[in-house]
């Protein structure tokens, strides 16, 4: 029996919550008191445990059966006393996944190993499979009881570090192109795969491509059933737009309203604040941030008081307009400064960057013409465009180097 | 802080919304756009019998004395419709000037009136206060009180029971209230909206009553209200013609599928769904600031005046293209739609001012 009731008022779960924290966690040290440094996967074993990790599932499943509201509380509690591990069950895309997708033996066997160590990288977008992602080609073919596994991934992010790889690989080519994908967990850490960071237009790197060769993975690491895996997987992106959506709610709350914005400063600089059209524009780009703001919060309480998800979509398309045109209103700002560069010129180094990082919002997880796409279909209603390759074989579905062949 | 619980709110709105939806469609509105008003009459006194014409009087004067947040729900549901009724300026505005000046017998009077549905106020002159704003206003106060001089762009003003009249400057604003029986011309003016009836008011020292006891902060209070009534009045219109719009785009077949299946129409949509959920937010977060006294109300009511004139606008202007050719008639609603929201660009302020208002609370906030 756990110590946490499901129907404890939010006041006494909190209490509760704090005074195992009180037990476990020396919150002045960061650290857990029975041990002399943090060490992540003793402590998250611990916090597993208590059913803490991942609150809002069952008691059978690692869980306490809590709502969200509850969670909520648990959550505010382990940030009061500064500790972490808790809120898997909202942020651990791997586990979250097997959790809803996968089989009860998968379960058994990687949920406690997922929840308290191991890493998690993607393995969805391929160089010929961006914005049609089910058009992937990766192959996975049965091998007694394991698969072998062929194919390139791109745009991973955390691969060198990551344990294990959420794996979207195609098992029928016959079958039309969502219903002959399978979902698995991959292991990372094998010879055969090879990680290639990209040189990204910011300059960064944290991004990379995949080259997977003979790779294998054992079948009982299949999330979900045979050829289902587009359904599973459906169920790990809603939750890592979710989450993308919560991250720029919480990042963009406290620039818009604790401090001046770094634009408004920047015009105050390069005295350009007497400026009529630029002062519209500026008051356009700050409006733009604080509408997403409130659009955000209306979306919180849409969701949880209608359950309702409409409003969420929203805030990745606005964010792309915000981004640009920020970076826009900078450049001009700058006028010919923004054409150097460099740790000399900090000003132009940070509005060039800015510039080419606001596509990594409008193209990345999907881009601003494919999430139109979804908000005017999921939200809308409005019908599909007519689809060529539906119901079609994918090995002769056209590509742009004529029909695919299985190889 | 409203005297109205959320619950007591939903329902009031879902009697609002029940009553427009059966006594106010279109085949109403533009039977009302022959009348003189512009309006039946006896939808503004089945509102008052509704209780929300008095829906931010105080319970002294016999209102129900709800707050910013309940008379943005009655004009958002009010501008779903297009009924070209005066309720800003007779159910917001002017209750908020009258009941934060010197309250007199006759204040008390013209009150009751507006809860009764039996006295409707105009606003006209050269001042912020004015819903359009009339550069050109003559407008003066004579020595033994009386008023004269010339006002064009009162909207209501030919057949409203009180003008409230006001000139001077915005630092130094003053207000006058002249009942129509104290004798001035009326000149109707033409509207390119068919609803919508401004009028020229031609005043010889007519006797009127000056406003009193009103403080700087107070003619702004009423001016702000307007603004958060509006805001939430175009965010309700711009959303009705946006659903009529996503209906059409479902049902009109062109190359034998549904034209809303076309990505070319299918992102106009859902940038405008971006405009309409923004706009609803943005008034939605006005009417709150001004209900709950937050210190920044100011710059949400900014924030709102220009994002929701613009999303209407744009929404509206939007209507008109999705739909085609079947929209470039009259018998079509969208123009309806569409007239409306140019009618309401410039009012209370037009988007740049507000813009600029609102970069002027960021860099005061810093």
């Amino acid at each position: 029996m756990s110590q946490f009731d499901s129907d404890a008022s939010p006041e006494a779960l909190r209490v509760a919550v704090l005074s195992w924290l009180d037990t476990h966690w020396d919150s002045e040290n960061r650290r857990p008191l029975t041990e002399p440094t943090y060490d992540r996967r003793h402590w998250r074993q611990q916090v597993l445990e208590a059913g803490l990790a991942v609150p809002s599932w069952p008691p059978e499943w690692f869980g306490l059966g809590m709502t969200s509201a509850q969670c909520k509380v648990i959550e505010k509690a382990f940030a009061e006393r500064n500790a972490p591990g808790t809120g898997l069950d909202r942020y651990h895309l791997g586990a979250i996944t097997v959790f809803k997708a996968g089989s009860d033996a998968l379960k058994r066997e990687m949920l406690p190993e997922l929840l308290t160590g191991p890493i998690c990288c993607l393995l969805y977008s391929e160089p010929n499979a961006g914005s049609d992602l089910a058009g992937i080609r990766t192959r996975a073919e049965r091998d007694g009881e394991q698969y072998i596994i062929n194919g390139q991934k791109v745009w991973t992010s955390n691969a060198r570090e990551a344990d294990y790889g959420m794996l979207l690989a195609r098992t029928d080519w016959d079958a039309p192109k969502h219903r002959g994908i399978t979902f698995f967990l991959f292991p990372m850490k094998q010879p055969g795969v090879e990680i290639r960071p990209i040189n990204q237009i910011t300059g960064e790197s944290e991004f990379n491509e995949i080259f997977i060769e003979n790779a294998v993975v054992p079948e009982r690491f299949m999330i979900g059933n045979l050829n289902e895996g587009w359904g599973s997987f459906q169920t790990a992106i809603a939750y890592e737009r979710l989450i993308m959506g919560q991250g720029i709610t919480g990042r963009r709350r406290n620039s818009a309203t604790r401090s001046r914005p770094p634009l408004l400063e920047l015009a105050e600089k390069t005295h350009k604040l007497n400026d009529s059209v630029i002062r519209q524009r500026l008051a356009q780009a700050l409006a733009y941030r604080e509408v997403n703001n409130l659009n955000n919060e209306r979306a919180m309480t849409e969701m949880m008081t209608k359950g309702s998800m409409s409003l969420m979509s929203l805030s990745k398309l606005a964010m792309s307009r915000i981004q640009h045109d920020e970076a826009a209103i900078a450049t001009d700002l700058l006028g010919p400064e923004a054409l150097l560069d460099g740790p000399d010129n900090s000003d132009a180094a940070n509005t060039n960057f800015d510039a080419a990082k606001a596509y990594m919002n409008s193209i990345g997880g999907g881009t601003d013409q494919i999430q139109r796409n979804i908000i005017a279909e999921k939200v809308l209603g409005l019908p599909k465009e007519h689809e060529p390759d539906k119901g079609i074989a994918f090995r002769e579905v056209k590509s742009g180097a004529g029909p695919r062949t299985a190889g | 802080m409203s005297t109205i619980q959320e619950s007591e709110r939903e329902e009031i709105r879902e009697a609002l919304v029940r009553f427009l939806r059966a006594e106010a469609g279109e085949e109403r509105l533009r039977e009302g756009m022959q009348r003189d008003r512009g309006y039946d009459e006896a939808l503004w006194r089945q509102l008052a019998d509704m209780g929300l014409l008095g829906i931010t009087v105080s319970e002294a004067y016999g209102g129900i004395g709800g707050s910013t947040i309940d008379a943005a729900m009655v004009a958002e549901e009010l501008g779903r419709s297009l009924l070209p009724v005066p309720f800003i300026e007779t159910c917001v505005m002017v209750p908020s000037l009258l009941e934060s000046g010197d309250i007199t017998e006759e204040t008390q009077d013209i009150l009751s009136a507006i809860v009764r549905g039996t006295a409707t106020i105009a606003i006209g002159g050269n001042t912020a206060l004015a819903p359009y704003r009339d550069p050109d206003s003559t407008l003066k106060l004579n020595s033994d009180g009386s008023v004269s001089g010339e006002v064009s762009l009162v909207m209501h003003g030919a057949h409203a029971d009180f003008l409230l009249l006001t000139f001077g400057s915005d630092a130094q604003t003053r207000c006058v209230l002249v009942s129509s029986d104290s004798g001035y011309d009326v000149d109707k003016q033409t509207a390119n909206d068919p609803a919508l009836r401004p009028a020229t008011i031609k005043l010889n020292n007519t006797p009127c009553t000056a406003l009193t006891g009103l403080r700087k902060d107070d003619l702004e209070r009423a001016r702000l209200r307007g603004v958060a009534a509006l805001s939430a009045l175009q965010a309700g219109a711009a959303r009705a013609i946006f659903e009529l719009t996503i209906d059409y785009l479902k049902t009109r077949y062109q190359f034998g599928r549904p034209i809303g299946s076309f990505q070319a129409l299918k992102h106009i949509a859902a940038d405008l769904f971006l405009e309409v959920e923004s706009a609803t937010s943005a008034a939605h977060a006005a009417a709150n600031a001004l209900a709950s006294a937050d210190p920044l109300a100011a710059k949400s009511v900014a924030l709102a005046g220009f994002i929701c004139n613009d999303a209407f606008r744009d929404v509206s202007a939007q209507a008109i293209q999705l739909h085609g050719g079947i929209a470039y008639t009259r018998e079509h609603v969208a123009h309806l739609y569409w007239r409306r929201a140019r009618a309401t660009l410039s009012m209370l302020g037009d988007s740049n001012t507000h813009r600029e208002a609102y970069l002027n609370t960021w860099e005061a906030a810093a």
